[in-house]
């Protein structure tokens, strides 16, 4: 086993979906219908993930990130391919693969819902078998980089979005796993509880150099954490490169948002190379009086949008 | 970086840690603590005195007199506790399966029926419990039984068992959620079964008879293991073999429930 903590190859899965009915009579004629369609989630991705690599795993709603994820971690077979996850099949190895791991899916809580904080480490410091010595050193450096104190005696129900986020992450590295998968960890939170996620994240991996998959649609994570970004669309891989080769393309890109008279607001995307955004609004300012201007950096379903037009490749 | 193994020891030592914290958190609610412990009495007193009402006309049935009735109704109270305090969480299965929040369970490097069912802990159950033992200690004496250290041990073995039928039952309910939709119907209909436990198997005929010993078996939750203690010099096979029978259905369930687990497919993102 190398330098890689994930490898994929040509990995597929497809769901077959069943036409569900209402109802008792329902339920029952499911059990012996075979009215199925297929769903094809994910098709032929390869991809190799080095240890200590952050990687922004992007693409639209439904492109397939999750389910990647999910056959990342075991709980899903994939329908065909190869994956190693540590150097084991994640499927077959289940609980083998869960000891080097850790998984939050972005709004879904994995703490014991009553529990204060605490309780749910000192179980999860049993569950993992960590030492006394390196669990207590993990509390050090969470609390080096993050204010722990307010929430760790909060029971997790009593918790806000932003604190049972920040939990879930806290417990997700603390039994020092290889990979640690971040399904949209920054999901509804706000600009400061983002920022404070983004700070510890990378603080995590640069102090326990732990690899860190991460997927979302705010491409500000992208930005703070990942030098390296892979795009799935509709189940395919179509871009894996460097962050800054996508900026190279599209870094001047801005989405220009003016304010009418009426109250609406007009957009339009901006190639700063190319135009002179000063220009545009002069233009506009001639035409129509102009209430409020924003210029928004290009979003993530943007780029990928671009990049799916074939602008990049 | 081999990791120890994770036996038996270890489960347990995770299932009391899990279990004290859980009720620590439980007392700190303690209105609720208080009203849940009160339904469940009530529950059981409307129980008892249904009971009381129906069986205190008849002499006797198929040869069952009151007395012995009384002792097949508690032995099946105390029955029944197992499953409603240690596998309650079994009722929010499906819940968790069809939000999708049931993959949490699948990110850790152990047992998932065991990191499920350890989550809740039921303390209504309890006063069952302490309301079936009262009972049965009650119709011992009235029957005229013996006590001695083999026969509690027997008891003991016994009421094992037949907990272990109830939670067989309760356990393949539940992971009919992973195939169908309706899975709530199937749980209800399943726990209203459990009323029957409190008859001899005799008085049903047939096919019912049939059903209830091997395929929802129902009639091991009280009848053919009470019948080791209440009529020692003529006992069925079937109540001999019981325990034996009792693992077998628990572990036909267990492996049930975890092969709906492997063949979920995750829904929700
Ligand atoms: N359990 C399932 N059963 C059937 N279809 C599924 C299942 N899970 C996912 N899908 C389908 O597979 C595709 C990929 O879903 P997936 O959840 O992986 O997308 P995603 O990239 O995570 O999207 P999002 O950004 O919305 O979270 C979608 O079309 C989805 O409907
Ligand atoms: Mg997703």
């Amino acid at each position: 086993m190398g330098n890689e903590a994930i490898v994929m190859k040509d990995l597929c899965k497809d769901f077959k979906v069943l036409n569900r009915h209402e109802g008792l009579k329902g339920s029952i004629r499911d059990l012996f219908s075979r009215d199925y369609k297929t769903v094809s989630a994910v098709r032929n991705v390869d991809l190799t993930v080095n240890k200590g690599e952050m990687i922004g795993y992007l693409g639209p709603n439904g492109a397939g990130k999750s389910t990647t994820i999910k056959m990342m971690t075991g709980v899903l077979e994939p329908t065909s391919g190869e994956i190693l996850v540590n150097g084991v099949v994640p499927y077959i190895n289940r609980k083998k693969n869960c000891e080097n791991i850790g998984v939050v899916f972005g709004q879904r809580s994995q703490l014991w819902w009553s529990l204060p904080l605490i309780e749910s480490f000192k179980l999860l410091r049993d569950i993992y078998m960590v030492s006394e010595k390196d669990y207590q050193d993990m509390l050090e450096l969470y609390r080096s980089l993050v204010d722990i104190e307010p929430i760790l005696h909060k029971p997790v129900r009593q918790m806000s979005l932003g604190q049972r986020t920040l939990s879930d992450i806290l417990a997700a590295f603390l039994h020092n796993p290889d990979i640690v998968f971040l399904d949209e960890p920054t999901i509804g939170l706000d600009v400061s509880m983002k920022a404070k996620i983004r700070s510890l994240i990378a603080g995590l991996n640069e102090q326990k150099n732990t690899t860190v998959i991460l997927t979302t649609h705010d491409m500000g994570d992208v930005d703070a954490l990942c030098k390296r970004i892979v795009i799935i669309d509709k189940g395919q891989k179509i871009y894996d490169n460097d962050i800054e080769h996508l900026k190279s393309y599209f870094g001047s890109y801005r989405t220009l948002r003016l304010k009418l008279d009426d109250d609406t607001w007009e957009e339009t995307l901006i190639d700063e190379s190319k135009t002179d955004i000063m220009e545009v609004i002069n233009r506009a300012d001639r035409q129509k009086k102009i209430r409020d201007i924003e210029l928004i950096e290009i979003s993530t379903e943007e780029v990928i949008k671009k990049i799916y037009e074939g602008e990049a490749s | 970086m081999e990791k120890n193994k994770r036996g038996l020891g270890f489960y347990l030592r995770i299932y009391r840690k899990v279990l004290v914290q859980d009720l620590k958190s439980k007392m700190s609610y303690r209105a609720d603590f208080v009203i849940s412990t009160i339904g469940m009495i009530m529950t059981n007193l409307a129980g008892f005195i249904t009971f009381l009402i129906l069986f205190g006309k008849f002499p006797s049935i198929n040869g069952w007199d009151y007395h012995h009735m009384l002792f097949l109704y508690a032995f099946s109270l105390i029955a029944l506790t197992p499953v409603q305090c240690f596998f309650d969480n079994n009722w929010n299965l499906r819940f968790m399966v069809q939000s999708g929040d049931f993959i949490k369970y699948c990110f850790r490097p152990i047992n998932v029926f065991f990191y499920f069912i350890s989550e809740v802990f039921d303390v209504k159950g309890l006063g069952q419990l302490a309301f079936g033992v009262g009972t049965l200690v009650y119709a011992w004496n009235k029957i005229g039984l013996v006590v001695s250290v083999p026969i509690i041990l027997k008891l003991l073995l016994y009421l094992l068992t037949a907990s272990l039928f109830m939670i067989a039952i309760m356990n393949a309910a539940a992971a009919t959620c992973f195939w169908i939709q309706g899975s709530g119907y199937v749980m209800v209909i399943m726990f209203r079964f459990k009323d029957f436990a409190k008859y001899p198997a005799s008085i049903f005929s047939g096919i019912f008879r049939v059903i209830f010993t091997f395929v929802i078996p129902i009639a091991f939750v009280a009848y053919y293991p009470s019948l080791v203690l209440l009529d020692p010099g003529n006992v069925p096979l079937l109540s001999w073999i019981s325990p034996a029978l009792g693992i077998l259905f628990f572990y036909l369930s267990y492996k049930f429930w975890m092969l709906g687990v492997r063949r979920y497919d995750f829904t929700g993102s």
